[in-house]
């Protein structure tokens, strides 16, 4: 599999991984289980940051002539 | 009628007719249906992962209050064995019900009910604690849901019975 395809599909694994932290986050909020928002939220935060690289690496290959 | 008008919707040349099938360029319109897709995934995902912090922020914030605080919610002649009655529990705008079920227990739980925030209330003919919203029902002796949408077990406040009165001494969210 080449680079752009691998960047493109990684994008959906965040977004699932996303989803799911989101919905634990939420729990672990209300349920006052703090320890669970913060691992949650570090998850979130850092599948967030490679979502964003992978988007950038995708954009340049995408676009590039 | 003029002439010209009459041949409107011929094209004269061929000219018109190729940029129609420009138009219909396949790989081109999947290609341009695709980036868009994937930016507009892309910026769900920032934005479901942006989401997350303002609860680790209120978490920090609100982390450290305690409440562990006495109060006294009844007295214990005061309810027969499976009735129950409201009070609040620890601070005045969080409401809570109190049960004497029916072997002559007392519990007592945070009546918001955990999936959308409506009151339950006891059902004394089935022994069960039970939302009206959305058909959510709880285990009086356990406070876990047993039916219907609610996934988490209402916070049950500890009780202690001393002297012919029941205090409310605390809370756990999560419990058994
Ligand atoms: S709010 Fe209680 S079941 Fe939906």
């Amino acid at each position: 599999m080449d680079k752009k395809r691998v960047t493109f599909l990684s994008i959906f694994l965040f977004l699932a991984i996303n989803v799911i932290s989101l919905s634990k986050v939420i729990e672990g909020y209300y349920g006052q289980e703090y320890s669970h928002v913060y691992i949650f939220m570090i998850v979130a935060l850092i599948s967030t940051g490679l979502a964003t690289i992978a988007f950038f690496l995708w954009r340049k290959e995408e676009y590039k002539r | 009628m003029s002439e010209d008008k009459k041949n409107k919707n011929h094209p004269d040349n061929d000219q018109d007719m190729m940029k129609l099938v420009d138009n219909l360029n396949r790989k081109e319109d999947v290609n341009l249906n695709r980036r868009a897709f994937l930016k507009a995934s892309f910026g769900t995902t920032v934005a479901l992962g942006l989401a997350t912090t303002p609860f680790g922020v209120m978490s920090a914030i609100g982390n450290d209050k305690e409440d562990a605080e006495r109060i006294e919610i009844a007295t214990a002649d005061e309810l027969a064995v499976g009735e129950a009655k409201n009070f609040n529990y620890p601070t005045e705008d969080e409401p809570a019900v109190l049960v004497r079920t029916p072997d002559d227990q007392y519990v007592a739980y945070n009546n918001k009910c955990t999936h959308l925030q409506c009151p339950v209330f006891y059902e004394h003919k089935d022994n069960v604690l039970l939302c009206p919203c959305h058909k959510g029902y709880f285990d009086v002796n356990s406070g876990h849901p047993i039916a219907g949408p609610p996934q988490r077990e209402l916070p049950k406040i500890l009780l202690e019975v001393k002297d012919g009165k029941v205090f409310a001494v605390g809370r756990e969210y999560r419990h058994g």
